[in-house]
């Protein structure tokens, strides 16, 4: 088996006997050694990185048994366009471009990311209101974000008409957020300092007439997905990440808190305006693929509840601070991380004081489940590894950067 | 000539054949659905979506590079990606077209200065219509499709008349 | 949040060579590059289940490696760091963390350098023969490349 692993890819897999460095950790499976004394031959199966479940450009390169996956490999780099050694060539004002680009379906905590870990190098007090601004449009990105989640993760299970509500949900978000920013996915609105722009005027009652049907709509959306007996079929029970195996991989965000680890950065850290919100942080028990659905499915009803509360308790004020054209933050070294739609998105800055950051690293949560696909597809059909990667949510925008 | 009883219109057009798959290719250009990067949430989700709703000019997705006549090139290509999308190009059969969606596509983008990332994907493959933006807007995306269906159209007129030539 | 800098002090006491204090991240131990495997196994035992950022930085000089834990239990976050010259070579920590397999795969591409017992030490995101990009003698493109494409 390793030998043709290697013969046919290149490479070595995770295989038995391969590497082994001594007996696997407790709580980590490995890759069953298949073959039960018939000559059967495994197959190796190619998906991606054109394939319409993969939510981009991921490639599995998976070896079956049957229908029975047996060791997969995850490849990756299909999109790798350099953020971190762009950012390094590029002002503390316009590293915010490239960060929308990384996780491009929620650009807005990307942002966040970087002005909160500039910030923390500058000498620079940020306004109550940027502060609330932020968190405002962190939590209109996060819907629009899940929503596309829920979208493709129906279209995996082969259900459609809950991409076309998901998407026209969507869309109402985007127009609130292009009238916040004037994009509608690429914002570059948070800024180290504050934000671009105040709100316009009338977007309070945009918001208000979007939230007043949000939660009604929610619930059918909810009926229409999870109260289905297929759907509830396929995902119970598959993909379980427990909190032992979560920790080992390092995985955040939904992923997490579905195996039941209460741990959500904007309680843990709090940062903008979430200390003075009242939300919950919704938790799983088993951390299979229901759970994660019912996670996230919870996030955007606490997602829209802090909207409400956001836009009632908006303060008054500006929506930035004093900061010169040219961002000259000290020399030193910061980290900061949000809450991303997908997990815990860090920013490594290192600066010297001039106009350009040294070195940024952005760890992207998606890198981490990825990775973890490795250790929790063998074992399933190969049906389910597509709806596996579903419930995982990754982004290859920020998984390759 | 015949007169349709329901329009009142004439319902019968004498063309010729080519003239008639050409009517039949423009109005349903089917894409494959191969999003790179950020611009396949604009040209593919919300292209699909009900608000744009490229379905009602015949523009669809399939999801095998087999049964597709157009390719949007949505995102940014780097050399490991290259290869690949010169792969599924060759899979597509003919007539087929390309469209080079977002500046990323059309020359590199923002990201145009790392050594990984390709100058503009018409340095792979031909491509028949560029969208700047970055990213482009669904409406252009539709615009696009427009124009891709004038130029087929005009592609028939020019070869009728070097026939007749 | 922070834990206690006598605590981690105390906890790798064994490690010469080893430094704690509290910097702008965070507090930060700085050990020798021999000792990471054994730091970082120590930390395990001690409740840091787990390695939630590694990444690297060009100094110049050499590549300095941070490894961020953390303690889910005790609510703490510690930086580890480490030194590694140009073509010099890691000891994987992919037996105490998994969560480190592919970003060292990556930061060993990304700057040149080599990994020691990983199970799968290839490149991750470039195709053979690309240049160690995040290193800062590897420039970018200049303009009048771009332009002439």
């Amino acid at each position: 088996m390793t030998d043709r692993c290697e013969e046919t890819l290149g490479v070595g897999l995770l295989c038995e006997g391969q590497h082994d460095p001594g007996v696997p950790p407790a709580g980590l499976r490995r890759s069953p050694s298949g073959v039960d004394g018939l000559t059967t031959e495994h197959l190796i199966i190619n998906m991606g990185p054109q394939h319409p479940s993969t939510h981009g450009v991921l490639r599995l390169i998976i070896e079956v048994d049957g229908e029975e996956i047996v060791a997969v490999e995850v490849s990756v780099g299909y999109l790798h366009r350099g953020i971190e050694k762009l950012a390094e060539h590029r002002r503390y004002d316009a590293v915010g471009t490239l960060m929308d680009r990384g996780d491009y379906v929620s650009g807005m905590m990307g942002e966040l990311a970087f002005a909160l870990a500039a910030e923390q190098l500058m000498d620079v007090e940020v306004p109550r209101k940027a502060h609330w601004l932020r968190s405002l449009a962190s939590e209109l990105n996060r819907l629009a974000s899940h929503l596309v989640w829920y979208g493709t993760f129906g279209l995996d299970t082969g259900a459609m008409g809950q991409f076309l509500y998901a998407m026209r949900e969507r869309e109402a978000l985007l127009d609130i957020l292009e009238a916040l920013s004037g994009q509608r996915m690429m914002f570059n609105y948070i800024r180290p300092g504050g934000v671009v722009a105040d709100m316009p005027l009338g977007l309070t009652e945009q918001i208000r007439t979007f939230l007043s049907t949000f939660d009604t709509y929610l619930d059918e959306y909810h009926q229409l997905l999870g109260g289905n007996e297929i759907f509830q079929m396929r995902v119970k029970g598959i993909g379980t990440i427990d909190r032992q195996m979560a920790l080992a991989f390092g995985l955040t965000g939904a992923n997490l808190r579905a195996a039941g680890v209460d741990f959500d950065v904007r309680r843990a850290r709090p940062y903008a305006a979430y200390p003075e919100l009242d939300f919950e942080v919704p938790l799983g028990t088993t951390g299979d693929a229901w759970d994660r659905y019912i996670v996230r499915m919870g996030e955007m009803r606490q997602s829209a509840r802090m909207i409400a509360q956001l836009i009632d308790g908006m303060p008054e004020g500006a929506f930035t601070a004093k900061v010169p054209r040219i961002i000259r933050p000290n020399a030193g070294e910061a980290y900061a991380s949000v809450e991303s739609s997908r997990g815990e998105t860090g920013i490594h800055l290192f600066a010297d004081g001039t106009e350009h950051p040294y070195r940024m690293h952005y760890r992207g949560p998606s890198l981490f489940a990825a990775q973890a696909l490795e250790e929790i597809l063998p074992g399933h059909l190969i049906a389910d590894a597509v709806m596996i990667v579903g419930s995982t949510d990754i982004m290859l925008g920020e998984l390759d950067r | 000539m015949a007169i349709d009883k329901f329009t009142g219109e004439n319902s019968i057009a004498f063309i010729r054949s080519e003239q008639l798959f050409d009517f039949a290719r423009r109005n349903s250009l089917w894409y494959i659905a191969f999003g790179i990067a950020c611009c396949a949430i604009e040209g593919l989700m919300s292209a699909s979506g009900p608000r744009f709703d490229f379905d009602r000019m015949g523009v669809f997705f399939r999801n095998s590079p087999r049964q597709a006549d157009v390719m949007i090139v949505a995102g940014t290509v780097n050399h490991k990606m290259a290869l690949t999308v010169k792969r599924l190009y060759d899979q597509m059969p003919e007539p087929k077209w390309v469209v080079a969606m977002g500046a990323c596509a059309c020359t590199g983008g923002p990201f145009r200065e790392y050594p990984n990332v390709v100058l503009g994907v018409d340095t792979i493959i031909p491509v028949d219509v560029y969208i700047p933006g970055c990213p482009p807007r669904p409406e252009s995306v539709q615009y696009a499709f427009i124009e891709l269906q004038k130029k087929i159209a005009r592609r028939t007129e020019e070869r009728l008349a070097a026939r007749n030539r | 949040m922070r834990p206690a800098i006598a605590d981690i002090e105390r906890l790798l006491a064994a490690f010469e060579e080893t430094t704690v204090a509290e910097e702008t991240p965070g507090v930060v131990a700085r050990v020798s590059l021999a000792d990471v495997g054994d730091v970082l196994a120590e930390l395990k035992s001690a409740g840091y289940e787990s390695l939630v950022d590694f990444d690297g930085m060009d100094t110049g000089e050499l590549i300095e490696l941070t490894y961020r834990m953390r303690s889910y239990s005790f609510d703490v976050e510690l930086f580890v760091k480490t030194t590694v010259a140009y073509g010099g070579t890691i000891e994987s920590v992919w037996y105490e963390y998994p969560s480190a397999l592919m970003p060292e795969r990556e930061t060993a591409e990304l700057f040149g350098i080599h990994l020691a017992g990983h199970p799968n030490p290839k490149r991750l995101l470039t195709t053979d023969g690309v240049a160690p990009l995040l290193r800062k003698d590897v420039p970018i493109r200049t303009v009048e490349e771009v332009r002439a494409r």
